[in-house]
């Protein structure tokens, strides 16, 4: 039942305003997920109330499963059900107590219980599947912990190819990489062949034994020398392990990636899409790369990480190609090469990174509508690029809808981008309606900006604040512009730039007391602009008495200041 | 034959909705008289003009439109918290599926406790079983989500039936009325 779940299920549940960021997706899926574990949890602890069986027909997938031990005498049935049950600790008792009753065990089912404690480390697994995350296997034990396997290869009468395949791959996925070439030795000593899966063991432990990149590809083209020797033919998992191998190589690893490529080619073995990632990211070969994709939609064939493949063409900035790899995604069984949810946002993040680039704004919206939020949550990165895109296409006009979607995205305590939103929208002067949406947009902003009882408050800036106000100058909301100034104080920021956009404003109102307010204003700033101001107000404005009293005071108390 | 067997076969409303707790009172009162004979069991009565009535009190208490509408209304002006085909003409299986109605619930009350803001309204659909809920906010949405998945895995290998839960989620508990 788990394989047939819909892939596409994301979190679901409406009205909950928290519902739209990427981290809090992730989290709620893993929540689903150990709920479904806890239950599995009691069903298998419990199963007598899960016993009754209303299906018809019968759905074995939704029954209990039995986990504990049923056989309990010492017999060779008992060997295998724990090793079937994978109870790593329990098959070795059970073996052990075999041989002290003298019951002879069979070659067989002793290479399936090397082959257990091989995979599992000699300890037990954890019980129920952890949910789907990108955690690392269990640490690898220490060369120690392979005793167990060790002592019964050893204790064994006699052992074919399937022992000691198990003890070195084994040896191989949990580090003794020494031990293993040694038992392989041991192997041939003993006049016997190695197969396939030893080999592709041995192959990727080869790096590790060896310093020098030139001694680890020739240890790895003895390896594959001695395999065509034996006779054995090598697989898709072979080439993957010496290509995984060449990464560890470094320079050389990349110039010999071409001729194994081909020689893949000319065996004819369904290449996959891991094999080919690492030469793209070595070698960046714009040849290869196209070859690839040219094949595949006539295969159709699974493969792995194909987001590499976009990290490749944007390098090339080439929308071609993305747009051929993105449909390649709608091919067969491909979704499933994106990986994981964070392998997924990578993919979106670079694509979008790339429309933004180089299409026009309309087809920019378009994929956002449709990218967004249903298969991809931007991080600020790509907000920022979708506001880069709306500029250089003169559509800003759309940033009050992007705001919204921004603080819909749990992005509005990005102080980068709100500023950079806010500088777009000060910039120039719009058309009245949509000066009045900048307008409301930057009073929204302001709101964020003070609000009580944020964790992390946003911090005022110079930058933030001169833009706010200039939006609101020049949209005509004179009341708000005006508080604005009183925030500077607040937030001990200067407006340098913005007096006279202030001094235009109140022309235009040809208030005098307000003109004087304002020379008064800039003087406590001590801004230097403030003689070029006092002169202008005086010179332009009807001023009372008072006022000019005022500001002739103000005069003198800014040249006795310099 | 490979026909499969499902407890919902044609996709129609028919049902009485029943209040649930009166109905639970009525089960919990039953009792063995001879363990292990055979014997009448008897529960205490609720008579038709009481059942899911909630009767006009002083005012301050604050009723939902499905509790404020009374029985009769259904098909009127309320529809139906339980959706099966079993009330059908030659469908059986009525008595089974309002057991199971029940207990889900009940297990439901317990397992979101506090946290239901209505009825559940539980749907049948060929052998799909959907479960909806109104929600409040009462705990964070990761919360949510594993309760889902436990519930939802739970009741299908009880029931040996796929399950959903759909759920919606509410601020507070929406009043019709106060009686």
């Amino acid at each position: 039942m788990d394989d047939l779940r819909d892939p596409t299920e994301r979190a679901y549940i409406q009205n909950y305003s928290i519902y739209f960021c990427v981290r809090p997706q992730k989290l709620y899926s893993l929540a689903q997920e150990s709920g479904r574990t806890a239950a599995k949890y009691f069903i298998n602890t419990y199963p007598k109330y899960f016993q009754k069986d209303f299906a018809n027909p019968h759905i074995p997938c939704l029954m209990p499963e039995t986990l504990e031990l049923q056989v309990n005498e010492v017999s060779e049935a008992a060997l295998i059900e724990r090793i079937q049950l994978r109870k790593v600790k329990a098959a070795v008792d059970m073996y052990d107590q075999l041989l002290q009753a003298g019951t002879p065990v069979s070659l067989d089912l002793t290479n399936d219980l090397l082959d257990l404690i091989s995979l599992y480390g000699d300890c037990d697994p954890a019980r129920g599947d952890a949910p789907e995350q990108r955690t690392e296997e269990m640490v690898s034990l220490t060369l120690t912990s392979n005793n167990n396997a060790e002592r019964i290869f050893n204790m064994m009468p006699e052992r074919n190819r399937r022992s000691y395949g198990a003890l070195i791959r084994g040896m191989v996925k949990h580090g003794a990489y020494s031990k293993a070439f040694n038992t392989y030795t041991d192997l041939l000593n003993n006049r016997l062949t190695g197969d396939v899966h030893i080999f592709n063991a041995l192959i990727s432990a080869a790096p590790e034994v060896r310093e020098k990149y030139v001694e680890k590809w020739d240890l790895i083209v003895d390896l594959l020398k001695q395999m065509a020797e034996q006779k054995v033919k090598p697989t898709l998992l072979t080439f993957n392990a010496v290509l995984k191998a060449l990464r560890r190589c470094g320079s050389l690893g990349r110039t010999q990636a071409f001729p194994v490529i081909n020689e893949m080619k000319a065996l004819g073995i369904a290449t996959s899409a891991q094999g080919h990632t690492e030469i793209l990211q070595d070698v960046l070969s714009e040849i290869s790369g196209k070859s690839f994709t040219a094949q595949d939609p006539d295969d159709g064939i699974i493969k792995t990480q194909i987001h590499t493949f976009l990290l490749f063409t944007d390098s090339l900035c080439d929308i071609e190609q993305a747009y051929r790899v993105h449909s390649l995604l709608g091919v067969g069984e491909n979704w499933k090469l994106l990986g994981d949810s964070y392998y997924q946002s990578i993919y979106y993040g670079r694509f979008f990174n790339l429309l933004c680039m180089m299409e026009h704004i309309d087809v920019v919206l378009k994929w956002y509508k449709e990218l967004i939020p249903s298969l991809y949550y931007p991080n600020s990165q790509g907000m920022r690029d979708l506001l880069q895109a709306l500029d250089t296409d003169n559509r800003l006009d759309l940033i009050p809808q992007i705001w919204k979607d921004i603080k819909r995205m749990g992005h509005d305590n990005k102080t980068e981008l709100v500023e950079e939103m806010l500088s777009l929208m000060a910039r120039e002067n719009q058309i009245p309606e949509v000066q009045q949406s900048f307008a409301d947009c930057a009073l929204d902003v302001k709101a964020l900006y003070t609000q009580t009882d944020r964790r992390v408050p946003l911090s005022w800036s110079a930058g933030s604040l001169s833009s706010i106000t200039s939006i609101l100058l020049a949209a005509e909301r004179t009341q708000q512009a005006w508080e604005m100034l009183k925030l500077f104080k607040l937030a001990n920021r200067v407006p340098e730039s913005l007096m006279n956009q202030f001094l235009e404003s109140v022309k235009a109102s040809n208030n005098a007391q307000q003109a004087v307010e304002l020379v008064q204003i800039s003087a406590s700033f001590c801004l230097s602009i403030t003689p070029n101001l006092m002169e202008r107000v005086q010179q332009e404005f009807d001023l009372t008495e008072e006022q000019r009293n005022t500001l002739s005071d103000l005069e003198s108390s800014t040249a006795m200041s310099d | 034959h490979s026909v499969c067997y499902n407890r919902n076969s044609i996709y129609h409303f028919i049902d009485r909705a029943e209040k649930p707790h009166t109905v639970c009172r009525q089960l919990n009162s039953t009792l063995w008289l001879n363990v292990g004979g055979r014997s009448i069991h008897s529960s205490a009565v609720c008579c038709k003009n009481r059942a899911a009535r909630i009767r006009v009190g002083k005012g301050d208490r604050p009723v939902t439109y499905e509790q404020a509408l009374h029985p009769h209304q259904i098909a009127h002006r309320k529809g139906w918290l339980s959706q099966h085909t079993s009330n059908l003409q030659g469908e059986d299986g009525a008595a089974d599926r309002t057991v199971e109605d029940l207990f889900i619930r009940r297990l439901i009350y317990g397992t979101f406790h506090g946290c239901l803001a209505d009825e559940l309204v539980i749907k049948r659909r060929g052998n799909l079983l959907v479960i909806c809920a109104l929600m409040l906010q009462k705990l964070p949405p990761h919360k949510y989500y594993f309760l889902v998945g436990y519930t939802e895995e739970l009741l299908s290998h009880f029931y040996k039936c796929p399950v959903k839960m759909e759920i919606q989620m509410l601020e507070e508990k929406s009043v019709y009325k106060y009686l």
